[in-house]
């Protein structure tokens, strides 16, 4: 009796600290000897696109050469937009990387006569005299070598030399090899943005740019929709057709991870107004830019879809003329390799004029 | 090489005369398209669908 009244008595707390204690000890000792669950570098990737189909799509894309030919004007377009950056930067490179380099659609905007496209400034010459080599890296064979016949290869100051990437996503090269990247057009079908950018970084030298241009945000967003609708009434569900793409905010942070400075991200949206929704089609067919998403459903679009689709895509987003437009929205890109000289921002309160009362007064 | 005419060509030339019955299948899905079912215009999408295949057959 008298000890059920002590038990009572006791408080649950000291009751069990006794017995608790040994274990408690255990366990801090065990941790000591424990190796932790870590993040390696090399953190997990997931794969979104299927690297052996988009391959695929460009060689075909680059086989039939005319086609090809006439779908790059998006491409040309934004090298040119890419190599007009080139014209703030004062210096001289003596190689430079283009990765992902297509149909070497850089060097073509390179080699063009008067980049600077401002009336008032004097004719200015090619952007190629900054360049004395320029290494074309592709993992598309084809596409690389298309135009390796046409005459800006051969523009008396840059050497364009090609290499086929065995890899789309590794850059075989030692660390601190070029004195630039440029990348136009192909990172939006990088599994593995966050590893090729630390690649693009390693390669290098120290205060050398990286400058890019890939497709994000709402590109196609018109086509996105239209499809989403025409596959939830006509079928009852849909399957993925356009790409996800990386949104202007995540461009900054995956920079900054991949260890790029003095960081300049922008946008541009380049509408292209088209006839129909399957001229849109058939063109991103011809640049190699057809859905390569891993788990989208096989085989073709079907006719009711396409039907579907297109009343659709003109009733939402069509112009008055009857043409469909498509948003391909341009996210550019500017990271500078860290170098001891360069300029970094000054300590936090150390400024010593009021920015308020400057402007107020100017 | 790639056929003179791709079927998809052949395909987008038939659907351009319809039109009239583009629109009325649009204006059906787009008039409420955040409550987009299986089949809910499916009457609009059969007559659409029955110009097409008429358009289709007299271009061959």
């Amino acid at each position: 009796m008298r000890l059920n009244v002590a038990r009572a008595v006791c408080r649950p707390q000291t009751c069990l600290q006794r017995p608790l204690a040994p274990p408690l000890l255990r366990t801090a000792s065990a941790a000591a000897r424990r190796s932790y669950a870590f993040q390696a570098a090399g953190s997990p990737v997931f794969d979104v696109f299927n690297r052996k189909t988009k391959w695929l799509q460009r060689e075909r894309a680059a086989a039939h050469v005319e086609q090809s030919r006439q779908a790059d004007y998006l491409k040309d377009e934004v090298a040119a937009r890419v190599c007009e950056r080139l014209l703030d930067i004062k210096r001289h490179f003596p190689r430079v990387l283009d990765f992902g380099a297509n149909s070497c659609n850089v060097a073509r905007a390179l080699a063009a006569d008067n980049p600077d496209p401002d009336p008032t400034m004097p004719v200015s010459p090619p952007l190629a005299a900054k360049i004395s080599e320029l290494v074309a890296a592709d993992s598309s064979e084809t596409a690389l070598y298309r135009d390796a016949d046409l005459p800006f290869n051969e523009n008396g100051q840059m050497r364009v030399s090609r290499h086929v990437l065995g890899d789309a996503e590794s850059l075989p090269y030692e660390p601190a090899l070029f004195d630039m990247v440029l990348s136009s057009m192909s990172l939006h079908w990088v599994n593995d943005l966050p590893g090729v950018l630390a690649q693009i970084n390693r390669v290098l030298r120290p205060d050398c740019p990286f400058i890019g241009a890939m497709l994000g945000g709402d590109t196609l967003f018109e086509l996105r929709t239209a499809l989403q609708l025409a596959d939830t009434e006509r079928r009852g569900g849909m399957s993925p057709h356009v790409s996800p793409l990386a949104d202007t905010r995540d461009v900054g942070g995956l920079l900054q991870r991949a260890g790029f400075k003095m960081l300049t991200v922008d946008v541009e949206d380049i509408i292209v107004d088209y006839p129909d929704s399957f001229a849109l089609m058939q063109d991103l067919q011809a640049m190699g830019e057809s859905n390569a998403i891993l788990g989208r459903e096989m085989g073709a679009l079907s006719r009711d879809v396409l039907l579907a689709a297109d009343a659709i895509y003109r009733e939402l987003h069509g112009n008055d003329d009857g043409t469909v437009p498509a948003t391909f929205r341009i996210i550019h890109m500017i990271g500078w390799q860290e170098s001891a000289d360069q300029a970094k921002p000054l300590p936090r309160g150390s400024g010593q004029i009021n920015l308020k009362d400057y402007l107020e007064n100017k | 090489m790639q056929p003179k005419t791709r079927p998809i060509q052949r395909f987008a030339e038939a659907v351009s005369k319809c039109s009239a019955e583009a629109a009325v299948y649009g204006k059906c899905v787009v008039a409420d398209y955040n409550a987009v079912h299986k089949d809910k215009c499916a009457k609009e999408f059969m007559r659409l669908k029955d110009c097409y295949l008429a358009a289709a057959k007299g271009s061959k």
